[in-house]
């Protein structure tokens, strides 16, 4: 009997997979690692180097989406052109939004731009404010510890791991945390452009100040009546530095830089946006060293 | 005076603070929180044909003879296809309910108003109400969606002009296989048009009473497959819509019609390669193959015939604002007709810009061969340029892949 029980257990702890995650960007997947570990099976929809907001919702991530138990998303509107297909196509009952499957982050944030006024002649804006919040590192923390009580609440059997993990994680960052405040406070107050206001976190953090965005409006491609006024700005502010993310193009920077006499800077807004940011600490670290040492 | 409007300003003033410590019934049931989500699309374009609207009756699209095959861009100069209204929400944990209504210059008409489960086990979804049919690949879109101003032809000559889009019910089925795989079927009321026309009728020389049927008669099914290989998508699938065929045939005072049923065919391919967020190249291809199988009420004489036809496309965006397209059609089958393998084409070619995600302007210019003249049967070729203007505002969810 004691035997058939323990073939039983065996068989039923054989049974119960991995919780299945699926998670819009390879911030959240990376996040999702540090605290799951090996209980968490991962699926990451959009590229770290492609436009957070146009990702495809193409068939293969509806199966994605619908083999997950939990779904961890981005929030404030970075996937509102995306991710309702993905759901509404995914025939998931366990990933609905207002389940405990599906999981927003942008609630653990204090979001900054919220627009006063709402109307797209201002081109395409988030109404619940900047969901950019993934280039702030002092984020981090709080959205481990959301993860782990979301696993911890789907899995109660590995709560105390989770939690752990994320305690474990926590620690390590302050270090993180501590060098890249002494690296960037050499560049605090310094000027700087940015083609969409994909970094104001950051910037906000370490005391950076933008004077404008390459785009005219959000989501509008430059203009040449813009790009020439900004120019002129610039000069008269004294920017050096210019912020091009990795998957618009690069012509006008590059034509502003040349023109204006500042530095463009290919700035990885996520995990795997380039080359040297393949985890959480190096996409901080990268875009850290390539404000500072430009 | 000046002291009387005065005073009629500070009346209502000092009301409304004296009572105010009592007077909160107007947010304690406000429900406003709950609109749902409310979009306009409004379409328009001005058209320019090679053949004037009145001669335009004289000439038809083989195969076309149980629909009407243009819904939009109909006159020659301005149109408004159509002001569509959309509202989607939750309905409550169970349910999500949309409604689309299309304005035009006649009146309105329920696109589609359906409900869609959220919380079915297995990987099912039930749907139902008045929909569009997921059978091929551009009939559940809407006009805006489409790479083109106009349908196909072979839409246009076995569908109606809304495609199929009738009440029913529609269950899917996604397979937990390695890749996306559905399954879908759909019971439908066939409609009062295409090739699934559905009326009673009685002729009035065999005096013999042909009754609709009243029960859904409309049956579809459908398979779709796909997968990525690197940063292109390849979605194929194979469709089959199946049902009854009833109408009568008015003409020189007599009654008769045509009684049976009809089955249509379909197979889609697209293959989408994304270069970057913005940049894509895409071929998307559909074959329809339509067999009737229908009796003459007047000849009691066999009036079967089948049909094909098909139509590819290429399409490339070159950012986010340029794209431009290409399209063949073509019928090639039609056993009704003389030479029933002769190709019948038309060639479309289009650019449009889009400003934004919310506008997008497009020329189109067509060459048709597909037509003939309704009583010579001699072939015409049209050619058609459209200037197409299609706007959105509100909250107006994203499409589907």
């Amino acid at each position: 009997m004691k035997k058939l029980t323990l073939i039983l257990l065996t068989l039923q702890s054989m049974l119960i997979a991995d919780i299945n995650v699926a998670v819009s960007y390879p911030f959240i997947a990376a996040l999702t690692k540090t605290v799951g570990g090996d209980n968490v099976e991962i699926t990451t929809l959009a590229k770290g180097n492609w436009d957070p907001h146009f990702v495809v919702a193409r068939p293969s991530l509806i199966r994605q989406v619908s083999r997950a138990d939990l779904l961890i998303i981005n929030g404030a509107g970075l996937e509102i052109g995306w991710m309702p297909p993905l759901i509404r196509q995914s025939h998931n009952r366990h990933i609905q939004p207002g389940t405990k499957g599906f999981l927003d982050l942008s609630q653990f944030v204090n979001l900054m731009n919220k627009p006063v006024a709402v109307s797209r002649a201002n081109g395409d804006i988030h109404p619940d404010g900047n969901p950019h919040y993934s280039t702030d590192p002092y984020i981090m923390p709080t959205l481990a510890d959301a993860i782990a009580s979301r696993l911890a609440l789907l899995d109660p059997d590995n709560a105390t791991n989770y939690r752990s993990n994320a305690n474990t994680f926590k620690e390590g960052w302050e270090k993180n945390l501590i060098r890249w405040e002494k690296a960037m406070a050499e560049v605090k107050g310094k000027k700087l452009i940015q083609y969409h206001e994909l970094f104001n976190y950051f910037l906000k953090r370490y005391s950076l100040v933008s004077i404008g965005n390459i785009e005219p409006l959000p989501g509008i491609n430059p203009s040449s009546r813009h790009t020439l006024e900004l120019i002129k700005l610039m000069k008269a502010e004294k920017v050096t530095l210019i912020l091009q993310d990795v998957y618009h193009s690069p012509k006008t920077a590059k034509y502003i830089a040349e023109k204006s006499g500042a530095k463009e800077v290919l700035m990885p807004h996520d995990v795997d946006a380039v080359h040297e940011a393949d985890t959480l600490a190096h996409l901080y670290d990268t875009m850290v060293k390539r404000v500072t040492q430009p | 005076m000046k002291k009387l409007l005065l005073s009629a300003t500070l009346f209502p003033l000092l009301l409304s603070a004296e009572t105010a410590s009592y007077t909160s019934y107007s947010s304690s049931f406000n429900q406003s929180a709950f609109v749902p989500d409310i979009a306009l699309i409004v379409d328009g374009s001005y058209t320019h044909r090679s053949v004037s609207d009145e001669d335009m009756g004289d000439y038809a699209l083989v195969g076309s003879e149980l629909s009407a095959y243009n819904e939009f861009n109909e006159n020659s100069g301005f149109n408004l296809n159509y002001a569509e209204l959309s509202l989607h929400s939750d309905v409550d944990q169970l349910f999500t309910l949309d409604g689309v209504f299309h304005f035009n210059t006649e009146g309105v008409e329920i696109e589609e108003a359906y409900f869609t489960t959220t919380a079915l086990p297995w990987y099912f979804q039930l749907k139902g109400g008045k929909f569009k049919s997921s059978f091929g690949r551009l009939n559940k879109q809407h006009q805006h969606v489409w790479d083109f101003a106009d349908a196909p032809l072979v839409y246009n000559g076995f569908l109606t002009a809304e495609g199929l889009n009738h009440v029913g019910l529609q269950l899917q089925w996604l397979a937990p296989t390695p890749w996306y795989m559905m399954i879908g079927g759909e019971l439908m009321q066939s409609g009062e048009e295409g090739s699934f026309v559905n009326e009673s009728f009685t002729d009035t020389s065999t005096k013999q009473t042909v009754s609709a049927s009243n029960e859904p008669a409309l049956y579809i099914a459908y398979l779709k497959n796909s997968f990525d290989i690197s940063d292109a998508t390849i979605l194929f699938g194979f469709s089959a819509a199946h049902g009854t065929t009833k109408t009568a045939d008015e003409s020189n005072n007599t009654v008769h019609g045509i009684n049976g049923n009809t089955t249509i065919y379909g197979a889609d391919l697209l293959v989408k390669n994304y270069f970057n967020s913005y940049s894509y190249i895409s071929w998307q291809s559909e074959i329809l193959y339509r067999d009737a199988d229908i009796d003459n009420t007047l000849t009691k004489n066999a009036d079967d015939y089948q049909q094909s036809g098909a139509y590819s496309q290429l399409v490339y965006a070159y950012n986010q604002n340029w794209r431009a397209g290409f399209r063949f059609d073509t019928m090639f089958q039609d056993t009704t007709a003389v030479d029933s393998h002769k190709m019948r084409n038309r060639y479309t070619v289009m650019a449009d810009y889009s400003p934004s995600e919310f506008s997008r302007i497009r020329a189109q210019y067509a060459h048709n061969s597909a037509f003939t003249n309704t009583t010579t049967g001699q072939q015409k070729d049209i050619d058609t340029f459209i200037l197409e203007i299609n706007l959105a505002i509100g909250a107006h969810g994203a499409h589907n892949f």
